[in-house]
């Protein structure tokens, strides 16, 4: 017994040192398998020093790029992606990814950086500009101008053809630290305006053609039973809830065009003769949330808008039971699509009638980005060039060919055998958005079948001129915007659902104004104003 | 001239009791209320969970949840995930408490006020996340299930219970005649404390335990690849974010959202259970070693 | 135990005669304790003081490539944006209420189910009621949230089932600022009164029975004998769980808040914590949130010593 306990205590003392050695000597293995891995890079960049500026492969030696991804729920592990699965093979590099779920994926990018753990590439990373001037400028980043013209031919023609996509991704000082996503094809950058049409024949009403239409409409809906139910359960009108604090409100961008209220400079701006005005705090922007807190107290407007969740906005357009809502594609409603049809902007109190919501040709900010670690930034680089052509978009989004897809004139569609597999979104990491790459209208049969594209031309002639990008910022600028927009879109947001709410009266107005004033939004303006007039030299 | 007193002390004797088992009744209903409504709804069908049909019995009696979670792949790896990080982590937990509380209860060991003050101030400041994250980071352990277990290896209240517990209930004399005896250290901690202390061991053990089960916002912050994330993370999804592939299959997207009302249910009783399984077994210990342990806290 | 009060005064006062070779040869013949400590010593210093260093960056402007050290100073300009920021009083306001709010309500509660318990004349019962009400306190955080959703869902949750059932107008809880701080104070009641019973029912059992019988011979009522026994009995337990719970004030209920939070209720569950962490983990404003951090952790270290002195005058009971 006595000598059991003995050496009991003896093991103890002997782990309990082998532990306390190992936990000491911790940081330096470590320290040491970091400067192995990095170790492990170069000899393979070494030999791969070759990068070819042209065709495939792109490196002659197999070259391992360590990725940072975002991965969506509906999406399957991207190691099992036809599309990374074949580029592997192509182009003979191979991407290792980290595939970080989009719950919590915000989190985990800033701690990357944060702690400067970083990954040879950023892949979806959905960077803010802040973000990548912030990072960019600490060195975290690369600047990937030079190397466009050389490494990026795919990219550097979109960007000719397109001028706003540099000046969206430039910096003051001429860098570019990240690509977007593109998208050329005008559909994919605005969501349609569907009405239940089926319910209208049934109650025997027009497209409403104004705002005034559009609210007896709305109240037909609610009384009419036009799903024939007998139960007044119908969803006269619903949106999609914001994403969160500073992400906007989608209700107010959807419904701003008919108030004569723009979306410009990625912000609620609107440009008249070269002149910024942040129109928030303006009479225009009262009515429309007049307008809105109308529908929504008389419970036209879904009391939901504000709260429900993305499946539960999306299962509201599949169930029919919705009159009037908005979404880029028919893709959430396909099995009753016939019930919708597209219609244009209505018109507003003041004979205004533009299509402010939609993005620029460069949609997501910061999709790709190049860190300082990567030893081959031109190999990383002509990598998700690829996806920036036709051929390659078509490898990311459709697949193999005769597994996942044919072609119909040179198009490709989906196979009706895979779709109904339901596989669809888990085989490409564009279901779920942010993916870099280029959507044009030749690989996007799915997203943009011809009931889509009659809604959108609808949209058309309602259409800015231009939709500018937000404007790049220096660092310092930056932060000075970031500092001053946490509180006024904060305190924006917050307010605009209360008066849709109800929860506060319109007699609040000129507080509200006051605020703004106070959280200094003259001189957000103002930098907006300088931002944009360098531009336009 | 007594008797009517006692009379009288007897009838408000038994209205006291009354008004004390009344009060009693209404907050075993209270409490008990909400669980119960659950057990029910996730047995009852959907549709009349959402019309607000059920209210404390099943309607519609229902498994269908159930069998849907069971097919549900993401929370069974949650599951085992949070099986082996509380296991893990408990063993590590008690290791290092035990070792901090013991010395710490001792009488005759010099400097203890100032180790006692030195353990005790970290209960009221830290370094703030980025400086805990780097720690964390350049020992290796982002990502791994270690960031969920090490950083959190000593729960100062806990040492601090542990420590009363080991002082007021193991007589010193006791241990002093086992140090003459020529007993060591070690092994008066290995054969006599320990077993001594079962009671407190058992619920710091279920401590512990729940804390590692309950806890979240660490794999948040370190766990990146979704096949190590915890039963919590999980359940976040489920519950709050709600995405509609928690559930897969071909059903109408309508189907889809009753359904997801529906295992929410089953989900909140299925991640429960284990702790519920356990808390029988804990129980008897339980009232003793806290109220031991804290009250000289 | 008389004789180890006697050991302890002896040892004490050995030590005292001659200081520090006693002192020494003490500590050596117990080189083994200082061997267990040793773990769990390097961990506090490792895991607690080590980050510790990183508090400066509340002063910098953290440029992560640069590391901490390394980064340029900022003085105290972050202290002053968040004393300029419009939000700085609402967080103020709503870190506090919630406490104080917590402190009022849900403080008491479990002192009153304790004494509750400790009348009940079956103690088979009292037992009984006492597990259950201690149930809830082993739910997640996430479930609880998750319970409350459910629950006070305006579409089939009981709550507003009941109330249109009363012809009623369904209520939507938890998108209401005006609701949040009764939900929370009110679910964390249910959560935890049973299980902070448990701390006031053991010192309840160690009261002197003869102070009852006492009080009973005098003719003193069942509600005098809680009054003039009980409750002082348990009087020094309360002060101390008091001032722990004023030591936590400034950071109470993180993850539930942030579970429980939305655009619609900002304006009350709105927190210092919960803003540290959206600005600075989400937003990656690591010094400006350093700065808040900072800034919350002294202002509670300064309410403890406050309180914990307050104490120490009026009832002779304190932490230290």
């Amino acid at each position: 017994m006595n000598n059991h306990w003995r050496t009991t205590t003896l093991s103890t003392v002997i782990a309990l040192s082998l532990v306390l050695a190992g936990c000491s000597s911790n940081t330096n293995t470590d320290a040491n398998s970091d400067a192995n891995a990095n170790g492990e890079n170069k000899p393979k960049g070494e030999a791969a020093a070759g990068v070819s500026k042209t065709g495939f492969p792109i490196v002659a030696q197999p070259l391992v790029q360590k990725m940072f991804a975002r991965i969506a729920p509906v999406n399957g592990p991207f190691k099992d992606m036809p599309v990374f699965q074949d580029y592997e093979k192509l182009s003979n590099v191979q991407a290792d990814f980290t595939e970080v779920p989009t719950d919590g994926f915000q989190e985990k990018k800033n701690l990357l950086f944060a702690s400067n753990e970083l990954p040879d590439v950023l892949f979806r990373a959905g960077l803010t500009p802040l973000e990548t001037i912030r990072y960019g400028t600490a060195g975290q980043l690369i600047p990937l101008e030079k190397l466009i013209d050389d490494y990026a031919p795919n990219f550097k023609k979109l960007m000719d053809q397109y001028p706003e996509i540099r000046s969206a991704i430039t910096t003051p000082e001429g860098h570019i630290y990240s690509l977007p996503t593109v998208v050329t094809l005008g559909a994919a950058r605005t969501d349609k305006k569907w009405i239940n049409q089926a319910w209208l024949k049934k109650l025997n009403l027009k497209e409403p053609a104004t705002t005034e239409d559009l609210y007896n409409v709305l109240v037909a809906f609610r009384d009419g039973d036009p799903n024939g139910n007998g139960k007044p359960d119908e969803i006269p009108m619903t949106a999609r809830a914001s994403g969160g604090p500073g992400l906007g409100l989608p209700v107010v961008a959807m419904m701003g065009g008919s108030f004569g209220l723009d979306n410009q400079l990625g912000y609620n701006i609107n440009l008249t003769d070269g002149k910024v005005d942040i129109w928030m705090g303006s009479e225009r922007n009262k009515e429309l949330l007049q307008y809105l807190n109308k529908l929504y107290g008389e419970k036209l407007l879904d009391p939901e808008v504000f709260s429900h969740k993305e499946a539960d906005y999306l299962a509201k357009q599949g169930s029919g039971n919705a009159g009037f809502f908005f979404d880029q594609t028919n893709n959430p409603f396909l099995e009753i699509a016939d019930q919708y049809t597209g219609i244009a902007p209505p018109e507003g109190p003041h004979g205004d009638r533009i299509q402010s919501q939609g993005a620029p040709v460069p949609r997501d900010f910061g999709s790709f980005a190049i860190t300082s670690v990567n030893k081959t930034p031109e190999a990383a680089l002509r990598w998700v060039d690829y996806f920036y052509s036709d051929e390659g978009s078509t490898l990311l989004r459709f697949g193999r060919e005769g597994e996942h897809y044919e072609l119909k004139d040179g198009m490709p569609y989906y196979k009706e055998d895979f779709l109904k597999s339901g596989n669809q979104a888990k085989i490409t990491p564009y279901a779920g958005g942010g993916a870099p790459h280029l959507i044009s209208e030749k690989v996007a049969s799915f997203i943009n079948p011809p009931q889509v594209q009659e809604a959108q031309k609808k949209l058309d002639p309602y259409m800015p001129k231009v939709r500018y990008a937000s404007p790049m910022f220096d660092e310092e600028t930056a932060r000075k915007v970031d500092v001053l927009r946490t509180d006024i879109d904060k305190y924006y947001e917050e307010q605009s659902t209360k008066f849709i709410a109800g929860a506060i009266s319109f007699d609040k107005w000129d507080e509200f104004e006051a605020t703004l004033a106070k959280l200094n939004i003259d001189e957000l303006e103002q930098i907006y104003q300088t931002a944009y007039d360098a531009m336009q030299k | 001239m007594s008797k009517p007193t006692a009379v009288r002390r007897l009838s408000e004797e038994r209205l006291f009791n009354a008004a004390v088992y009344a009060v009693a009744a209404v907050i075993i209903a209270i409490v008990l209320y909400p669980l119960l409504f659950v057990v029910s709804a996730s047995f009852s069908d959907p549709a009349k969970v959402l019309a607000g049909e059920v209210w404390l019995l099943p309607k519609g009696v229902s498994v269908e949840a159930y069998t849907n979670i069971l097919q549900n792949e993401k929370l069974w790896i949650g599951y085992r995930n949070s099986i082996l990080y509380a296991s893990v982590g408990t063993a590590i937990n008690l290791i290092m408490t035990i070792l901090a509380a013991y010395p710490l209860s001792r009488p005759d060991l010099p400097g203890r006020k100032t180790l006692m003050l030195f353990i005790t101030l970290t209960m009221f400041f830290g370094g703030g996340l980025i400086p805990t994250y780097l720690l964390v980071k350049s020992l290796g352990m982002v990502d791994t299930m270690w960031a969920l277990i090490v950083p959190g290896a000593i729960s100062t209240y806990n040492l601090i219970v542990m420590r009363t517990y080991f002082q007021s209930s193991i007589p010193w004399e006791l241990q002093e005649a086992a140090l003459i005896d020529g007993c060591t250290n070690w092994r008066l901690l290995l054969n006599i404390i320990l077993p001594l202390s079962k009671p407190i061991i058992a619920v710091m053990a279920l401590f512990y335990a729940v804390g590692h089960w309950n806890s979240f916002f660490n794999a948040l912050i370190y766990i990146r690849n979704e096949s190590l994330y915890p039963l919590q993370l999980i359940l976040r999804e489920i519950l709050m974010i709600s995405q509609s592939d928690a559930i897969d299959g071909n059903v109408g997207l309508e189907d889809k959202i009753l359904l997801a009302e529906s295992i929410k249910y089953a989900v909140i009783i299925i991640s429960s259970l284990p702790v519920w399984l356990m808390y029988p077994f804990m129980q008897r210990h339980f009232v003793k070693g806290v109220m031991i342990g804290s009250v000289k806290g | 135990m008389k004789t180890a009060q006697a050991g302890r005064t002896t040892a004490a006062a050995q030590s005292r005669s001659r200081p520090v070779p006693r002192l020494l040869k003490q500590a050596a013949k117990r080189y083994d304790l200082y061997l267990m400590l040793l773990l769990p010593v390097a961990w506090y210093a490792v895991f607690h003081y080590g980050p510790l260093y990183g508090l400066q960056i509340a002063f910098k402007h953290f440029n992560p490539a640069k590391g901490i050290m390394g980064s340029d100073w900022a003085g105290f300009e972050h202290f002053e944006r968040f004393f300029d920021s419009y939000y700085f009083w609402r967080l103020l306001w709503n870190t506090l209420s919630i406490n104080l709010f917590s402190l009022l309500i849900a403080f008491p509660i479990p002192i009153f189910l304790a004494l509750l318990i400790n009348e009940i004349p079956s103690k088979a019962f009292g037992k009984w009621l006492q597990n259950i009400t201690y149930l809830p306190h082993f739910i997640s955080m996430v479930v609880i949230v998750g319970m409350l959703t459910l629950f006070l869902s305006p579409k089939g949750g009981p709550v507003n089932t009941l109330i249109e059932t009363f012809g009623g107008e369904p209520i939507r809880f938890l998108e209401s600022a005006g609701w949040f701080k009764t939900i929370f104070i009110g679910s964390n009641i249910w959560q935890n009164m049973g299980w902070q019973s448990i701390i006031y029912i053991a010192a309840l059992a160690g009261v002197n029975p003869q102070l009852y019988e006492a009080a009973k011979m005098d003719g003193a009522s069942r509600l005098r004998r809680i009054w003039h026994v009980s409750l002082p009995g348990i009087v020094p337990v309360i002060v101390i769980l008091l001032i722990l719970d004023i030591g936590h004030f400034m950071n109470i209920g993180f993850e539930k808040v942030l579970l429980m939070q939305n655009n619609l209720n900002l304006e009350s569950s709105d927190v210092i914590s919960t803003f540290v962490y959206t600005t600075g983990i989400l937003k990656g404003e690591y010094s400006y949130t350093a700065a808040i951090g900072l800034f919350n952790s002294v202002i509670n270290l300064a309410l403890l010593l406050l309180v914990n002195r307050f104490a120490r005058k009026t009832s002779e009971t304190s932490l230290w």
